[in-house]
């Protein structure tokens, strides 16, 4: 095979070659491995919630933060749906300090044990319903305060404060932008409503829904679907428009240059290209032997960028100042076959430039 | 008397460019016989590779007939025209004729890989690289070859196709009239040996005289041809 052959004789320029599409590839998949880490941090927990629809007050518009439920209305939630099962969770945010650092927050989820609601426990155990200062936290959240199981930490919500003791850790996420602690419900409502009369205030934030026949405005409340949920969250909208444009120039961009640099490449081969069509040989088979360079040269390319990638990506999540990034196999999968696909189309934009070469050159004369 | 291999009759090329007519072939006939060695002689710009590139199917003439074995070449479309180029012509090129970055025997059997050979190509190559002395060379990168070596590979390599003309435009112009002198005899037997039909466009009356005839052209007109020292 003429083309191969050339890479492995010409290996320095066919290296170099190889090294810009690779370094390409592994920008484009940093964009959008930074896009989707910016989207988790934005809300994981709620999109690994073990539910296919989320129940909001109707007058909440979609806002979680605004959406409060009473016990009737949660009780309303699994007739008017039709759901297989349904569980409250209510929410709020909370600040914790730790000695010597600036306080930050958590999101606080309260929820009762033994419903749909409840995260699934990767160490420590789960609460029961007397941990009333119990919490189960996300790794992302010890990991980044270095705290353990067993460690106590204060909370505080307005004027409100409670020490919880972490029993648990949690692999949910995190849920606007902040860390996902989950504690017991009436916990977080003590919490976040005060000393006010228990009869009187809301029970809920929003209600878990599991296989809804009904959604949309019911009555009181208003259901959606998961995604629905994750794109209304406060932010999410303008991010993920975002992201979405620097997927979008990233890929335009990197395109580009994969084909301009492809269509050079063919220039460089006009005189062999006329010689080859000289003796005889078909536009097919320079075609051919174009497009066996060209795919190879993104494979090769895309070997050493996916490594690059998943190698950053893991020194990222684990240096001191955590950045969001996340590279599914998913997104590797779709950025390669992409960038594949590219290629191969860049490619094709030097047909017509194989097509036009004139035999006649290997003679020495220009066209 | 047998139908010659090639005739060619009042033929002529006019190139347009900027809106000036250059006539570089004018009116040209002549016929040429299977086994035959013949130079094509000229000053610059007289009209020799016009016309080489016109036998060998790389360029439409303007008018006039080209008959290769009873088949009228002239007129083919382009992908006719590189089947024709393929199956019955070889070329040796003055330079660009080899891939720098392959190997004597990798260049050579590269008209197997572009569906030129019949089935025993390997063996082929092999007898033709030993026959112009590159049995040694023949898995050395063509850019580590000699001019010399360079042009005697480009011989092999024309000749794998078993086409019915050799065309070669001035293959031994950056050689030294030596090793010159020693590829055309070497191009004169191998073709000789294989009963071919071979052109031979070249400045140097010297490498002409070795042809059994000599065209010679003037602006485009062929002038006379003259009998070469292999003539009889
Ligand atoms: N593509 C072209 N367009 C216009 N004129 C051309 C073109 N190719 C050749 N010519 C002209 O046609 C004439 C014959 O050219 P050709 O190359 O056939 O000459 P030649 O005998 O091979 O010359 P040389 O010995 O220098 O190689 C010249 O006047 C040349 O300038
Ligand atoms: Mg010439």
């Amino acid at each position: 095979m003429l083309s191969l052959i050339e890479i492995s004789r010409r290996r320095l320029q066919f290296g170099l070659i190889a090294s810009i599409f690779a370094l390409i590839a592994y920008l484009i998949l940093m964009i959008n491995g930074l896009g989707a880490g910016l989207n988790e941090l934005a809300g994981s927990a709620l999109l690994n919630m073990d539910a296919d629809a989320i129940a909001y007050s109707e007058n909440a518009g979609l806002s979680v933060i605004r959406s409060e439920l009473s016990q009737a209305m949660v009780d309303a939630v699994g007739p008017a749906t039709g759901a297989r099962a349904t569980a409250p969770l209510a929410y709020v945010a909370a600040t914790y300090r730790l000695e010597g650092k600036q306080p930050d927050s958590v999101a606080l989820l309260g929820y009762d044990p033994g419903t749909i609601a409840e995260p699934p426990v990767t160490a420590g155990r789960a609460l029961t319903a007397a941990d009333t200062r119990g919490a189960l936290a996300d790794k992302t959240f010890l990991d980044q305060t270095g705290l353990k199981i067993g460690v106590t930490v204060t909370v505080n919500q307005r004027l409100e404060q409670v020490q919880l003791t972490i029993v648990g850790e949690i692999d949910e996420g995190a849920f606007f932008f902040q860390p996902a602690v989950y504690i017991l419900r009436p916990t977080l409502l003590d919490l976040k409503y005060g000393a006010t009369d228990p009869a009187s205030r809301p029970v809920a934030s929003i209600v878990l829904v599991q296989g809804p026949e009904r959604s949309g405005v019911l009555g009181e409340i208003e259901v959606v679907d998961k995604q629905t949920a994750f794109a209304n969250i406060e932010g999410v909208s303008g991010q993920s428009a975002t992201v979405r444009s620097l997927q979008v120039f990233g890929f335009l961009i990197g395109t580009m240059v994969i084909g301009v640099f492809f269509y050079v490449l063919t220039l460089q081969k006009e005189g062999q290209i006329g010689m080859l069509k000289a003796v005889g040989a078909s536009n097919r088979y320079v075609m051919q032997q174009l497009l066996l360079q060209v795919g190879t040269i993104a494979v090769l390319g895309m070997l050493v960028a996916i490594p690059l990638a998943v190698l950053t990506e893991r020194s990222l999540k684990s240096g001191s100042a955590v950045v969001p990034v996340s590279l599914s196999a998913e997104l590797i999968a779709v950025t390669t076959v992409l960038l594949l696909v590219t290629s191969i189309v860049g490619a094709l934009f030097s047909m017509r430039k194989v097509l036009a070469v004139d035999p006649i050159i290997a003679l020495g004369r220009q066209q | 008397m047998p139908e010659p291999l090639v005739s060619v009759t009042h033929l002529t090329k006019t190139y347009e460019s900027d809106g000036n007519e250059v006539q570089a072939v004018r009116d040209v006939s002549f016929s040429m016989e299977a086994g035959e060695f013949l130079a094509i002689v000229g000053p610059s710009g007289s009209g020799k590779t016009t016309l080489l590139a016109m036998l060998g199917g790389l360029l439409t003439p303007s008018s006039g007939s080209i008959i290769v074995a009873g088949r009228e070449i002239s007129t083919l479309p382009p992908r006719a025209r590189a089947g024709y180029r393929r199956t019955t012509v070889g070329f040796i090129f003055q330079q660009l004729n080899l891939f720098p970055y392959l190997t004597a025997r990798e260049n050579v059997l590269l008209m197997r890989a572009i569906g030129a050979c019949g089935p025993d190509a390997t063996r082929q190559a092999d007898q033709l690289l030993a026959e112009l002395g590159l049995k040694e060379r023949a898995n050395t990168q063509v850019s580590r070859l000699s001019g010399g070596e360079r042009q005697r590979v480009a011989i092999a390599r024309a000749l794998m196709n078993d086409p019915a003309i050799v065309l070669a435009d001035e293959p031994t112009s950056n050689l030294d009239s030596v090793r010159g002198a020693q590829v055309v005899r070497m191009l004169i037997d191998e073709c000789k040996a294989r009963n071919k039909l071979t052109v031979m466009v070249t400045h140097d009356r010297e490498m002409a005289d070795m042809a059994d005839r000599i065209l010679e052209m003037h602006d485009g007109h062929l002038t006379g041809v003259l009998a070469g020292s292999a003539a009889g």
